[in-house]
C-alpha cells in the first residue's frame, strides 16, 4: 500500500503542474469572487512637491464609476503598519514620479482605466532629488549600517605591491514578475479577505491589520500561488491596503492589479549602487586587505540598503577589512529586497575585483580564491556548519573544461568572435525561522490520506511538491494520496519564501509534524515496536479513522553557534562579437553547494532561472531615470531588456553533495538566492578574459565594448 | 483607453469613404502598435474601421507595369506569411530576414505589412504622455533632444524631434527600392518610392510619413533586382531577440566577378527613417568587394552623423556594422 522508496531527494515533477499548465491555478485576481468591481490607479507626474488642486469631476461622472479615491476622501491609515514605500493617498505630498496620487473603482476595468485618463492634477512641485551622480557625494552612514572595521585596510594597501581599487557600478533593476502586483478585497462585516500575492502570507495579514487598523485575525490573506515575487511580494506595497479600502467605500469586493508600466516605480526597486573595491595581496596572492565601501539611494521617508558587503565579510581569508554604506534620500520609490540582495551585486563587485587581482598577480583566477579560504567565518570566528567553494570551483571547472582557458585576455579568436571564460564564487545565508504546520491523516479502509496545511508560499518554484514529497516520506503515505494547503493565513503560520529560508523552514516543520504525529500514534496504540512504522500503517493496524497534530518547529541553539550558508561557483563561456561589441553566452556551469537537495528538477530549474536573471544583469537589464524630472525612461518591457531564450546559451547545473545536519534537522540550505550570486561576475570576468576590456558598469552593452 | 467605435469594413471603397467621413477614425489592422497606444492615451480615436479583413493579404509576381517581373506583397498581408513565402525568401532574402529580426513571432502573426510602415516611433517621450513630445503634442518640445537620448537619431534629426523610426521590415524595403501603393477615397491608386513615404522629422515631426489623411497601404512593390545572392540584414541590439535596433543595416550588392556594379546600404535604428546610405553606395560601384573599399564607404557614410549626448556610440557601431554587412553579403551570409 505505501511506496518504500523515499522521494525526498528524486526529481518528482511538480504536484501542481497540471493545475498551472490548464490555467486552473487560481492567481491572486483569478479567484472567482462575485459582483467585483475593478479599480485603476492613477499616479503623479512629478517626482516631488505636493497636489495643488485635483479634479476628479469629469471622472466622477464617466460611465461606470463607482468612487474616485484621492488624498481628499481616503481614510487615515496607520501609515507605520508595515506596508512599504508610502503612496497611500495620506496627504497632498509627492515624493517620487509615479507616486499613487488617487484610484478609480468602477464596474468594468476599461471604465476605471478611462476615468483615471479624465483626473486633472495641479502641482506646486519642489526641486527634485533625482541625479544620483551627483547627489552621491552627500551620502551618510545609514541609521542601521555602521562601519564594519577589522585590523589597518588603510596601512596593509599603502604597503600593498599588488593591488586593486576601483568602482562598480550596478543599475536599478526591477523585478517584474510575471504576475503583477494584484489583488481582490472581499469584506464580510468587520472582516476582510484579502486574495493578494504574498512572499509572506502572514507578514502580509499583519501589514494589511495594522495598517487598516484591525486586528490580525480581522485580515484574511488568500495567496495559494504566485506567478514570481523575486522580494517585491516579500514586503507588501499600497495596493494592498487601497484596493481594501476601495472595497470597504464601494460596499463591494474590488480587483486591482497594476499595469507593466505601474510595475516600475509601485512595488521597489533594486537600488543603483557604486561599490569601491579595494584589495591588496602579496606577490604570492595572499590577501592582505579588502574594503568593500558602498554609496547608494534610498526613499526621502524611509531608507532601504542592500547589504553589497556581505560576500566580502566571509568569502576570504583577510586579516584587514572594512565594510561601510554611505546612502543619500532620493526623490525614487523606496528600494527593496530583490533576489540575491548585496550578494548578486556585491558579488559582481567583489568577484571582479578578484579577478583584477588574479590578473595582475597573474596567477590563475581559481587558485587565487582557494589560495584565501578561511577556515572560519572571518566576520564573527565561528566556524562553518559546512563550506563547499573548494569543491564548487573544482569540481565545477573540471566539468566546465577550465583548463581550455587561456589565461591572456584577447588571444581566443574564432572567426569575428573573441571568446573567454570567467569564474566568480557566491554565497547566501542558509538560515531555518520559525514554522509551524499541521498534519491531518485520514483513513477509510485500507486508504490512508494526508493534508498538510501550513501558511507557506509558493514562488512558482516547488513548495507544493518539495512539501508533499517530505510528507510522503515521514509518513509512509504515496504522493498522489497528500494534498499540500499553504498560501491562505487560516492555517498554522509559517516563515516566508525570502532570503531561501523557505524550503528549510517549512519542510523541517512539515517533517517535525509527521514525526509527532507518528509518536503520538504509537503512544496511542499502546504496543511495543522493534522497528518503527509508519504513521500510514499505524492508521491501518489500529483503525484509527482520524487523527492530526500541529508542531512549530525553530533553529536548533546548536545551529547558532555555527555559520551556515549556502555557496557556489560560476563558469561563463562568453563570445564577443569583435565588430558589434554584442556578447552571447555560449555556455554557463552553476556549481552549488546547498546542502540536501530536496528535488533536484525544481532545484535546477530555480538555479536556471537565478543564472538567466544574472546573465540579465550582467549584459541587458538596466532602468534609466531622467535626471530632470525622475521619471524612467524604461517603461515596459521592450526598453527595460530581461533576458529572452536567444540570450542564453547552454546552461549546466551541478550541485556538489554535502551532508549538513548542523544547519538544520533535514540539512536543506536553500537556493533562491544563491542561483543569482556570482553570475554577473562569472560574465563580466569571461568578458575581460575575451578582449582585454574590463567593463566596471553593468550592464555590459554592446556600446561599452566598441 | 478612451470609449471608440468599431467598425468592421467588408471592402476598401466601403473602407475608405467611411474613414473619409471621419477625421477621427483610424483603419485598424494588426493592432499591435495602435491598441498599446490607445491603452497608453497616446492615440485617442473615436473609431476604429477594422480593414483586417479585406482581401488585400496576396503575394505575388507583378505581370506588368513599371515592376514587371518583381513581386507584390498585400498591405494586409501579416509578416510572417510575408518573411516566409518562397517568392520573398527566393528573390528578396534581405526581406526575409529583415522581418524575421523584428519583434516576436506572436506580434509578427498579428502584424500586417502596411502596418508594420505605420508603426510609430518607441521614443520613451512619446509613449508617456506626461512627458513634452512635439510628435505627439506639438508645440509641447522635444523631451529626448536633452534628455536620454541613447537609442536616438544621429542622422537627419531636427531641434523639434530625435526621434527614430523602429522597424526592421522597412530598412529592408528601403534598400529594395521598394514602391508603396496607396488608395485614397478619391482619385486612383498612387504610387510612393519608399525613399519619399517616411518623413525626417523638421519642424512637423507629427507627422511620420507622406501618406494623405484616409489613404490605405494596398500593396508594397518590390522591383526586380539581382541582390538575393548577395545581401544581408545586420541588426545590433541590446538582446538577442525582441529588441529594437541600436544600429541595423540592410545591404544588397550586385557583383560582375569581385567587383561591384549595384549596391543597396539602408540604416535603420539611426534616423526618423529608414537612412539611405547614398553616399557609401556610390563610393562602393565600379570597385572591388574588398575591405578597404568597405571601409572608406563606411567611414564616408557616417562622418556625416550627428550624435546627441549618449548615443555617439552609433557613429562607431554604424561604420562597423556597415563593414560587417557587406562582408556578410559577399560572403553569402557566411562570415
Amino acid at each position: 500500500m505505501e511506496d518504500k522508496k523515499q522521494l525526498v531527494g528524486t526529481p518528482v515533477s511538480r504536484v501542481d503542474g497540471i493545475l498551472k499548465v490548464t490555467g486552473k491555478a487560481d492567481y491572486s485576481t483569478d479567484h472567482p469572487v462575485k459582483d467585483a468591481a475593478h479599480a485603476v490607479i492613477f499616479k503623479s507626474t512629478i517626482a516631488a512637491g505636493s497636489i495643488k488642486r485635483i479634479d476628479t469631476a469629469a471622472a466622477e461622472k464617466a460611465p461606470g464609476v463607482l468612487a474616485v479615491i484621492t488624498h481628499e476622501n481616503m481614510p487615515k491609515l496607520n501609515t507605520r503598519g508595515g506596508i512599504r514605500g508610502g503612496a497611500m493617498l495620506q496627504g497632498p505630498e509627492v515624493t517620487f514620479y509615479g507616486q499613487h496620487i488617487g484610484l478609480v473603482v468602477a464596474e468594468t476595468f476599461e471604465q476605471a482605466r478611462h476615468a483615471a485618463h479624465l483626473v486633472k492634477v495641479e502641482y506646486d512641485p519642489k526641486n527634485a532629488r533625482v541625479d544620483f551622480e551627483k547627489l552621491a557625494s552627500e551620502a551618510k552612514v545609514p541609521k542601521d549600517k555602521k562601519d564594519e572595521k577589522r585590523g589597518d585596510v588603510k596601512a596593509a594597501l599603502a604597503d600593498a605591491t599588488h593591488k586593486v581599487e576601483e568602482v562598480y557600478a550596478t543599475p536599478i533593476e526591477h523585478h517584474h514578475a510575471l504576475e503583477p502586483h494584484a489583488t481582490i478585497a472581499e469584506w464580510q462585516g468587520e472582516n476582510v479577505i484579502l486574495y493578494n500575492s504574498a512572499q509572506i502570507v502572514n507578514g502580509a495579514q499583519n501589514a494589511a491589520a495594522s495598517t487598516l487598523g484591525l486586528k490580525p485575525e480581522q485580515v484574511r490573506i488568500v495567496s495559494p500561488y504566485l506567478g514570481g515575487g523575486f522580494g517585491s511580494k516579500g514586503g507588501q506595497w499600497a495596493n494592498l491596503v487601497l484596493t481594501a479600502v476601495a472595497a470597504k467605500m464601494v460596499k463591494r469586493p474590488v480587483k486591482l492589479a497594476l499595469t507593466r508600466q505601474q510595475m516600475f516605480n509601485s512595488v521597489g526597486l533594486r537600488q543603483r549602487n557604486f561599490q569601491k573595491l579595494s584589495l591588496a595581496a602579496t606577490p604570492d596572492g595572499q590577501l592582505t586587505a579588502l574594503a568593500h565601501e558602498t554609496t547608494t539611494h534610498a526613499a526621502m521617508q524611509d531608507e532601504f540598503v542592500e547589504p553589497c558587503g556581505d560576500c566580502s565579510k566571509l568569502m576570504y581569508e583577510v586579516p584587514n577589512s572594512l565594510i561601510s554604506y554611505r546612502v543619500v534620500p532620493m526623490h525614487l520609490i523606496l528600494p527593496t529586497y530583490t533576489r540575491g540582495p548585496g550578494k548578486s551585486t556585491g558579488s559582481f563587485a567583489l568577484e571582479s575585483a578578484v579577478d583584477e587581482l588574479a590578473y595582475k598577480l597573474n596567477m590563475d583566477p581559481i587558485e587565487l580564491r582557494i589560495k584565501n579560504e578561511p577556515e572560519r567565518d572571518p566576520s564573527n570566528g565561528k566556524p562553518w556548519s559546512s563550506r563547499t567553494t573548494v569543491q564548487c570551483l573544482r569540481e565545477g571547472a573540471k566539468a566546465f573544461g577550465w583548463e581550455k582557458r587561456q589565461a591572456k585576455p584577447g588571444e581566443n579568436r574564432q572567426g569575428n568572435y573573441l571568446v573567454g571564460y570567467g569564474v566568480a564564487c557566491g554565497t547566501y545565508p542558509a538560515n531555518q525561522r520559525p514554522s509551524s504546520a499541521l498534519v491531518k491523516l485520514h483513513r477509510a479502509g485500507n486508504d490512508v490520506t494526508a493534508t498538510v496545511e501550513l501558511a507557506a508560499a509558493d514562488l512558482g518554484t516547488g513548495t507544493y511538491t518539495i512539501l508533499a514529497q517530505t510528507a510522503a516520506d515521514a509518513l509512509g503515505v504515496p504522493l498522489n494520496k497528500i494534498t499540500v494547503r499553504i498560501g491562505d493565513s487560516d492555517f498554522p503560520s509559517a516563515a516566508g519564501s525570502v532570503g531561501s529560508v523557505g524550503a528549510t523552514s517549512y519542510a523541517n516543520s512539515v517533517q517535525d509534524a509527521c514525526v509527532k504525529l507518528t509518536d503520538e500514534l504509537m503512544a496511542k496504540s499502546g504496543k511495543q515496536f522493534f522497528v518503527r512504522p509508519t504513521a500510514a500503517q499505524l492508521m491501518v493496524s489500529e483503525k484509527i479513522n482520524d487523527h492530526q497534530t500541529r508542531v512549530d518547529s525553530k533553529a536548533s541553539e546548536k545551529a547558532e553557534e555555527y555559520s551556515s550558508h549556502s555557496f557556489n561557483a560560476n563558469f561563463a563561456e562568453v563570445w564577443v562579437d569583435t565588430s558589434t561589441g554584442t556578447v552571447r553566452v555560449a555556455r554557463f556551469l552553476a556549481a552549488t553547494g546547498a546542502g540536501k537537495i530536496l528535488n533536484p528538477k525544481t532545484a535546477r530549474s530555480q538555479i536556471l532561472g537565478g543564472v538567466t536573471w544574472g546573465i540579465g544583469m550582467a549584459l541587458t537589464e538596466e532602468s534609466i531615470v531622467d535626471p530632470r524630472w525622475g521619471n524612467f525612461v524604461t517603461r515596459s518591457l521592450a526598453e527595460y531588456h530581461v533576458p529572452v531564450n536567444l540570450d542564453i546559451g547552454q546552461l549546466e547545473v551541478l550541485f556538489i553533495r554535502e551532508e549538513d545536519t548542523i544547519s538544520n534537522k533535514l540539512g536543506v540550505k536553500g537556493i533562491g538566492e544563491v542561483g543569482i550570486v556570482g553570475v554577473a561576475g562569472a560574465v563580466a570576468n569571461a568578458v575581460f578574459n575575451a578582449t582585454g576590456k574590463r567593463v566596471r558598469e553593468l550592464p555590459i552593452t554592446p556600446d561599452k565594448l566598441l | 483607453m478612451r470609449p471608440f467605435q468599431y467598425t468592421r469594413a467588408q471592402d476598401v471603397p466601403t473602407a475608405l469613404k467611411r474613414r473619409e467621413a471621419n477625421p477621427n477614425a483610424q483603419f485598424l489592422a494588426g493592432g499591435t502598435n495602435l491598441l498599446d497606444l490607445m491603452k497608453e492615451d497616446v492615440e485617442r480615436p473615436d473609431e476604429l474601421i477594422d480593414i483586417s479583413r479585406l482581401s488585400l493579404s496576396q503575394i505575388k509576381t507583378i505581370a506588368s507595369g513599371p515592376n514587371a517581373g518583381g513581386v507584390s506583397i498585400g498591405g494586409l498581408g501579416k509578416n510572417t506569411d510575408a518573411a516566409n513565402h518562397p517568392l520573398v525568401r527566393q528573390n528578396y532574402p534581405l526581406l526575409s530576414q529583415a522581418i524575421l529580426a523584428g519583434a516576436s513571432g506572436q506580434l509578427r502573426n498579428m502584424a500586417t505589412n502596411g502596418g508594420n510602415l505605420l508603426q510609430r516611433t518607441r521614443c520613451p517621450y512619446f509613449y508617456d504622455v506626461s512627458m513634452p513630445c512635439n510628435k505627439r503634442a506639438p508645440g509641447t518640445g522635444c523631451g529626448a533632444l536633452e534628455g536620454i537620448n541613447r537609442m536616438h537619431a544621429i542622422f537627419g534629426w531636427s531641434e523639434q524631434c530625435v526621434a527614430v523610426y523602429p522597424s526592421d521590415m522597412a530598412v529592408a524595403l528601403a534598400a529594395l527600392d521598394a514602391v508603396v501603393k496607396v488608395q485614397g477615397a478619391e482619385g486612383p491608386e498612387r504610387a510612393i518610392p519608399f525613399a519619399d513615404f517616411h518623413r525626417l522629422p523638421e519642424s512637423t515631426p507629427e507627422k511620420d510619413t507622406n501618406l494623405n489623411a484616409g489613404e490605405l497601404i494596398t500593396a508594397l512593390e518590390l522591383p526586380k533586382n539581382q541582390f538575393a545572392a548577395h545581401s544581408y540584414y545586420l541588426k545590433v541590439r541590446d538582446r538577442a531577440s525582441y529588441a529594437f535596433a541600436l544600429v541595423s543595416v540592410a545591404v544588397g550588392l550586385e557583383l560582375n566577378k569581385n567587383r561591384i556594379t549595384r549596391a543597396r546600404i539602408a540604416l535603420g535604428g539611426v534616423a526618423h527613417k529608414p537612412w539611405r546610405a547614398y553616399r557609401a553606395e556610390e563610393l562602393l560601384v565600379g570597385k572591388e568587394a574588398t575591405e578597404v573599399h568597405f571601409v572608406a564607404a563606411a567611414a564616408a557614410e557616417m562622418a556625416e552623423a550627428k550624435p546627441l549626448a549618449h548615443n555617439g556610440f552609433k557613429v562607431e557601431l554604424g561604420r562597423r556594422s556597415i563593414v560587417r554587412a557587406l562582408h556578410m553579403a559577399l560572403n553569402e551570409g557566411k562570415s
